[in-house]
């Protein structure tokens, strides 16, 4: 009996795995051919609001790069050697056709690159519909959930012109409701992770929530809630290893097999940002309101995590950082960012300073989603380790 | 030539002279007997405001590429890769905050602290970070000024984008009346937009006498040099006499047919900063070709008032709003450039683009390549080079020369084929 | 008889040609730069007019190209190698569209009409795609480097690499061959490698046919089946493609004895504007 369970959350775990090393999109367009009126958003990172698009009738698809299996043959002549691979690679699939059957592509102000792919897509694919939004930089300010309800208003409009249907009160309501199941099941996961990480590997927590990237909602939270019930169950016996939280505010995802190996390094990453965006609020949206989008607005600007790509002027992300590793009763951080990514460079600035003062120790390393050989990186982190454990 | 002789030098001397006075400001606010100091950003900077409080702008964009001209902006850079800033974050940043930590010394004056932080966000990411990392090392005052980005099909701010930005410069004006303890006088406000509303429009005329030939200065090299008294004397009766004088000895060159080189041979429209380090030989390496820089992108970051647009002095928050929102370089979207170069390119009559592609800033250069294969195709003659606008490390000469005088040579054994034919 | 010639100085290898009124190939020559590269230029020259039993007088004019194009003193003209390589190639092959030159230490893409060039694409900035990566590769494989383009060939593997950059590459290699790669499939895959890079960089100026290859690289046969079969079309190569920037300098040499016009080319002495 035991086995079977076992070996069923493997199973759940490999579906997931499958379906985001492909680039096809396969589960997405399905969907969408399933019935009329129905259309896919795709969504750059860091955070978009899912719920938006979801309650307009369009399935809200994460685009998270080419990965390390496309050849960005044709978008390196348009970006600079020195631009981060993500925005490359997005380039790339809209000019090897895989977005073709999206209705409408998403972004905004996260960094200068993104900002201007928007733009450069925009120009080589006139057809494509795509917006642009402009969170409130001003974090702390009194009438910035105002101006997001605003631009969540602006917003909805478009996602309505996707599917020829405009978002209802009742539809978002539904939406946000859809959505905050997924996002505590996926703090569930995470809480389980820093508890018994011995339970849930870091590669597979990663899978169970990338995999919503390309799925609808409620299938999503069906493989979540299978997996919750299949986790808990799991034998083992936890290791001797360094607890770690691992920063790097990505777009840019590494691939599976370097999360893989930084844990067999001799990790436990037991706290990451790696999907931020599907983890972008620190409690339920709450469905129960009259403005469903001033709800998601208030979410955004006063219940949401930190973020390299939201600003808070003077107060310190850097602070946070180390109480949330002491937190997690973590023995390091690992700050692992993907290469050139300007808005993770410039915090690494003040983490280091910060981390340092309060004496836990870090290591900083770069990716690129094109990698797939590992040794370096991962010599490096078992030095580390090593270094920790003879601290 | 009499007309010429009258202005010749005397803008130059202006300029050094009304430079050297601000400078010495900022050196008197750093010891405590000046203004209130206020670090402000360029792109689309509301310095009207702050004149009429008094307080003295202080950018450290300039600050940076005085120190890069200048040939001292590398240890500060370094400095701050040793604090663990990247080689791949802006070096304007890095110049800046190692300067700041190293004393705040430059030859040209000693930059005060601030008394205040005014971070205009508009459309530079980078801004945010570099004015958050000054809040956490200067624990001075802060204040944000969010500016919607240009995201709409029309090219515009929305009706919100509008109001959000109009409520934000209330909420500065009483930081300023905090910071110096007055409240905000409506006739120096008007003054001030009435003075910048003057600079605008001079500094318009100015930019459409390039549209003669020969074009009688460079609208790059010799444009920023005047960049520095748009920023920091705009709004002050200073700014004006400068850009008054910059037109009468521009547009006596113009009537004269004289230009900055002995020929015209190519007229050029240039986007990206430039490198300051290098921005002699830069400017050599065209020279030596006979072309002239007819239009260029960098000059606008600040404000684009080529097209028409004024500050209006009844209506002084709402036109800086306008001019925050939409009539900058950097607020507008990378599109938006593109149709900015292209009508560069046929009113102001030019022969060929030259994108400089500078690492540090992926504003300007993030796509570049995009902008090259649209003009490209579209039979424009389109060079690409590339280095950095602060650190020293990234130009290569032999390389750069190489690329700019194999594009003029086929440019000039072009032109030369067609008028045999 | 009026003979033209021209003098490629580049940072590994200086040539030289010297060609007749036809502007047929009488002599080439081909030296390593070494430090002084004045001294260089003056060699190639005066080793190409001993093959041809000539002297200086003989020639009417010399155009200089290359890196060092400035350093050729003796020169009547300086001309970048863009020019010179698409001038050449046309020259060579009158079907040109495409030229891709790789060179020891850079590569470039050229558009050309007519022998005009209307477009160009250099990457001069790391040493992937250059005569340099795979002085580096051979090295590390231990074979010589004249043989790796036809080992290349038999390749039945080719391997994945994880890098183009030259610095890293050797501990690629490395990697490789502790896991038992053959360095067939090793070559064949680092062959791929710059073949595709190169055409990435190309693709810039787009890739019309017909396409010729020039610069020292070109003489390596992997290379040139690599970029075929990732081009799906035959590209141009001939015996003297190392030589293309000095057959096209000597072109212009040519073509400045032979008319009147004068052209403002900046540095040429007598030549109107010049500084």
């Amino acid at each position: 009996m035991a086995l079977q369970l076992e070996s069923s959350f493997d199973q759940i775990v490999d579906r997931c795995v499958e379906s985001i090393e492909s680039l096809d999109f396969a589960e997405a367009k399905a969907w969408k051919r399933a019935s009329e009126g129905r259309a896919l958003a795709g969504c750059f990172p860091v955070y978009s609001p899912l719920e938006i698009f979801h309650a307009a009738g369009a399935l809200p698809v994460g685009l998270v790069g080419g990965g390390n299996r496309l050849e960005i043959a044709h978008a390196d002549s348009r970006f600079q050697s020195f631009i981060c691979s993500i925005v490359k690679s997005t380039l790339e699939l809209g000019m090897t056709g895989k977005l073709d059957d999206f209705d409408g592509l998403v972004f905004h102000s996260i960094c200068d690159p993104a900002r201007n792919l928007a733009s450069v897509y925009q120009r080589n694919f006139p057809d494509t519909k795509i917006e642009y939004i402009h969170f409130p930089q001003r974090i702390g300010a009194p009438d910035a959930v105002d101006y997001l309800a605003a631009e969540y208003a602006r917003i909805a409009l478009w996602a309505g012109e996707l599917t020829g249907r405009p978002p209802s009160a009742d539809d978002l309501r539904a939406s946000i409701e859809l959505y905050d199941a997924i996002r505590a099941r996926i703090r569930a996961l995470y809480a389980l992770r820093s508890e018994r990480p011995h339970l849930l590997s870091t590669r597979e927590l990663y899978a169970l929530v990338r995999y919503g990237h390309g799925v609808p909602p409620d299938v999503h939270l069906g493989v979540l809630d299978e997996a919750l019930a299949q986790v808990a169950q799991r034998g083992g016996k936890p290791k001797d290893r360094a607890r770690v939280v691992l920063i790097g505010s990505f777009c840019e995802q590494p691939p599976l097999d370097l999360i893989a190996s930084i844990e067999s390094a001799g990790c436990y990453i037991v706290d990451d940002d790696f999907l931020l965006g599907r983890r972008f609020f620190t409690e339920d949206v709450g469905a129960d309101c009259d403005q469903p989008l001033v709800r998601l607005a208030d979410a955004y600007v006063r219940r949401s995590v930190d973020s390299s790509v939201k600003h808070d002027l003077g107060h310190s992300k850097a602070e946070r950082l180390v109480e949330r590793a002491r937190a997690q009763r973590a023995d390091a951080v690992v700050v692992l960012t993907a290469k050139f990514c300007e808005p993770a460079l410039f915090d690494y600035a003040l983490y280091r300073k910060a981390l340092q003062e309060a004496h836990l120790p870090h290591v900083f390393l770069e990716f690129e989603e094109k990698m797939w050989l590992f040794d370096k990186i991962k010599s490096e982190i078992e030095t580390f380790v090593e270094s920790l454990l003879f601290a | 030539m009499a007309v010429t002789a009258e202005y010749q030098g005397r803008l130059h001397h202006l300029q050094k002279e009304l430079m050297a006075q601000y400078y010495r400001e900022l050196t008197e606010s750093s010891e405590g007997h000046g203004k209130k100091a206020a670090y402000l950003l360029i792109g689309g900077n509301p310095v009207e405001l702050l004149r009429a409080f008094d307080i003295l702008p202080v950018y450290p964009e300039v600050n940076a590429l005085q120190l890069a001209v200048k040939k001292q902006s590398l240890g500060h850079i370094q400095a701050a890769e040793g604090m663990g800033y990247s080689t791949d974050n802006c070096a304007y940043v890095k110049a800046d905050i190692g300067l700041y930590f190293s004393g705040r010394k430059t030859p040209f004056a000693t930059i005060p602290e601030p008394d205040l932080l005014l971070c205009n966000y508009v459309g530079c990411n980078v801004y945010l970070h570099w004015f958050d990392h000054l809040a956490q090392y200067t624990k001075r005052p802060a204040f944000h000024l969010d500016v919607p980005f240009i995201r709409t099909k029309s090219g515009g701010p929305t009706n919100d984008d509008f109001a959000y930005v109009m409520r934000q410069l209330r909420q500065l004006i009483e930081v300023c009346e905090g910071i110096t303890g007055r409240r905000l006088d409506e006739d120096k406000l008007r003054e001030a937009v009435t003075l910048s509303s003057k600079t605008g429009e001079l500094w318009s005329k100015i930019k459409h006498l390039t549209k003669r030939t020969p074009s009688p200065y460079d609208a790059y090299f010799d444009s920023v040099t005047m960049m520095a008294p748009l920023y920091c004397l705009r709004g002050t009766p200073a700014g004006v006499e400068f850009f008054e004088t910059a037109y009468a000895e521009y547009a006596a060159k113009a009537d004269a047919g004289e230009g900055p080189l002995a020929r015209e041979d190519v007229r050029f429209v240039i986007e990206g900063p430039p490198p300051w380090p290098y921005l002699r030989q830069f400017r050599d390496m065209f020279s030596r070709w006979n072309a002239v820089a007819v239009a260029s992108t960098y000059s606008t970051v600040g404000g684009l008032w080529e097209f028409g647009f004024v500050h209006d002095p009844d209506k002084p928050l709402e036109s800086i709003a306008e001019h925050l929102l939409r009539w900058n370089l950097t607020n507008r979207n990378f599109l938006q450039r593109y149709d900015q170069i292209e009508r560069y390119l046929e009113e102001w009559h030019a022969d060929a683009l030259v994108i400089h592609s500078v690492k540090s800033c992926r504003l300007f250069s993030a796509g570049q390549g995009d902008m090259r294969e649209y003009f490209t195709k579209r039979g424009v003659s389109t060079l690409l080079v590339e280095s950095d606008l602060e650190d020293p490390r990234y130009f290569s000469e032999a390389q750069m020369r190489n690329r700019i005088d194999a594009f003029f040579e086929s440019l000039a054994h072009r032109k030369l084929t067609h008028a045999q034919a | 008889m009026a003979f033209a010639a021209g003098v490629d100085v580049g940072s590994t290898q200086t040539k030289c040609v010297i060609v007749d009124e036809g502007n047929a190939i009488v002599a080439r020559a081909l030296i390593n730069t070494g430090s002084n590269v004045t001294r260089a230029a003056e060699r190639a020259f005066e080793q190409a007019l001993e093959a041809v039993s000539m002297s200086r007088a003989d020639v009417a004019c010399v155009a200089g190209t290359g890196y060092g194009r400035f350093k050729v003193t003796f020169g009547d003209l300086q001309i970048t190698e863009i020019s010179c390589h698409a001038k050449g190639a046309c020259s060579v092959f009158p079907g040109t569209r495409t030229v891709i030159d790789m060179g020891g230490q850079d590569a470039k893409g050229i558009k050309v009409q007519d022998g005009e060039v209307l477009d160009f694409v250099m990457n001069d900035k790391c040493a992937a795609g250059t005569g340099r990566f795979l002085a580096t590769a051979a090295e590390a494989l231990n074979q010589p480097l004249d043989a790796i383009g036809e080992l290349s060939l038999q390749a039945r593997n080719p391997v994945r690499l994880s890098t183009v950059c030259t610095v890293f590459v050797e501990s690629d290699i490395m990697a490789y061959l502790a896991q038992g790669k053959k360095v067939p499939d090793i070559l064949g895959g680092i062959h791929g490698a710059i073949a595709a890079r190169t055409i990435a960089l190309v693709r810039r100026v787009g890739l019309e046919p017909e396409i010729t290859f020039t610069g020292g690289v070109s003489l390596n046969i992997g290379m040139v089946r690599a970029l075929e079969e990732r081009l799906g079309t035959r590209v141009n190569v001939c015996d003297d493609s190392h030589f293309m920037g000095a057959i096209g300098a000597a072109a212009f040499a040519l073509e400045r004895a032979m008319a009147n016009a004068v052209a403002p080319v900046p540095g040429v002495a007598g030549a109107a504007g010049a500084a």
